[in-house]
This record gives structure tokens, sequence and C-alpha cells, in this order.
């Protein structure tokens, strides 16, 4: 009966998902803890958007350090979401980073607005991170 | 087509939406728009919130798609688990 069960349960899984499932990279420290430092970076950051001199500092940080996180994430195996999605993080902090270099002027809800998204994606990212199979 | 219908818009994908990351990019992209209209942000500014948006939703596609491998992972491995208990 168990077995039976057992065979119905993997017929239901679609071909493609349950080996991509299967085969999962598994959780890595460094990539963890890449994602939580930017986090971290992003949220103390938000905060000190009045601060142009420093926000211009945190900015361009942050654009560094996202674009470490890509450059880790790229060759690791089976993990082409996770490229992605490091890709458009850097996107994000990059647009800031370079907004602070173009404009003599940059409004602080825009920065605000830049701080809080990249904080967001990061916490969303971290989740899925810490969740990798040991 | 104006900006206030195009915002009209944005109220139809938040209610109609149960999904709370197309709730969350209509909702923002309703405060840009607002901030953009009061002269808080350039239009620079505006452009690249307004992209970011779009971003966003790539990443929370990508983090979802894991989510649901990471759930299932476990779910074969305890499949296997109860194989090997029976076998």
């Amino acid at each position: 009966m168990k077995k039976l069960l057992l065979l119905i349960a993997l017929s239901l899984l679609p071909g493609c998902t349950l080996v991509d499932a299967y085969m999962l990279t598994h959780f890595d420290p460094n990539e963890y803890k890449l994602i939580t430092d930017i986090r971290a970076e992003a949220q103390a950051s938000k905060g000190q958007c009045n601060n142009a001199v420093i926000s211009k500092i945190n900015a361009d940080k942050l654009a560094s350090d996202t674009k470490l996180f890509q450059l880790y994430s790229e060759h690791i195996p089976r993990n082409n979401d996770m490229i992605t999605a490091s890709k458009d993080l850097n996107e994000i902090a990059q647009g800031l980073s370079n907004m602070y270099a173009k404009e003599t002027k940059v409004s602080s809800g825009f920065c605000t607005i830049k701080f809080q998204s990249i904080e967001q994606s990061a916490n969303k990212l971290q989740t899925v991170l810490g969740g990798r199979p040991r | 087509m104006n900006v206030e219908d195009l915002q009209s818009q944005l109220g139809q994908c938040y209610n109609g939406s149960q999904d709370p990351n197309v709730q969350t990019a209509a909702a923002n992209a309703n405060q840009y728009t607002e901030m953009f209209k009061q002269g808080q942000m350039t239009k620079d500014e505006y452009t690249q919130v307004m992209s970011d948006i779009a971003r966003t939703n790539e990443i929370n596609r990508s983090a979802d798609n894991l989510q649901v491998l990471e759930y299932m992972n476990v779910t074969i491995n305890a499949l296997i688990s109860l194989a090997s208990a029976v076998a």
C-alpha cells in the first residue's frame, strides 16, 4: 500500500520540475552572508537619506556589494533563478549610485524608495537562500 | 488616456488580484506617480523607480520559483525516506 502511494505521488510530479527540485543547489553560507550584508546595509542606509554625502557613499557600497553577489552566484551550477534575481538586484542598486554620480541633487524620497526596494528584495532572496537544502 | 485613467487601472489591478506581489507593485506605482505629480521626484527618478517595479517583479518571480522547488525537494526526500523504510 505504501509503495503504491509512493508511486502515485511521484507520478503526479512533472518530470523536469521533479529533476530540478531533486538536484536543487544546496545551501551556501557565503552566498547567504552576501545577501544578509546587502539587506543590513540597505536597512541602515534608508534612514540616512537626508544626508546626501553619506547616501552617495552608501549607494556606491551597495552597488559594489550587489555586483559581488551577482558575480558570486553566476557560476554556481543549477542556479539560474538566483542569477537572474541577483542581476536585477544589482541594476536597482547601480541605478541609485549612477544617479548620485550624475545629479547634483538627489531627492530624499527617491533615495528612501531605492534603499527600501533593495532591502525588500534582499529579504525575499535571503528567505529563499536560507531555505535551501543542507 | 491621461494619468488619472492609468492610476485608475492600477487601482483595478490592486483590487482585482489576490497576488500580494501584484498588489504591492500596483500600490507602489500609484504612490510613485503621486510623488512625481507633487514634484517630490524628478522625471529621471520617477522613470527609474517605475522601471524598478519590473525588476522587483522579476526578483519575486525567481524567488517564488525557488521556493516551490525547495518545497518539492523536501517532499521528494521525504518520499525517498519512506521508500527506504518500506523496502
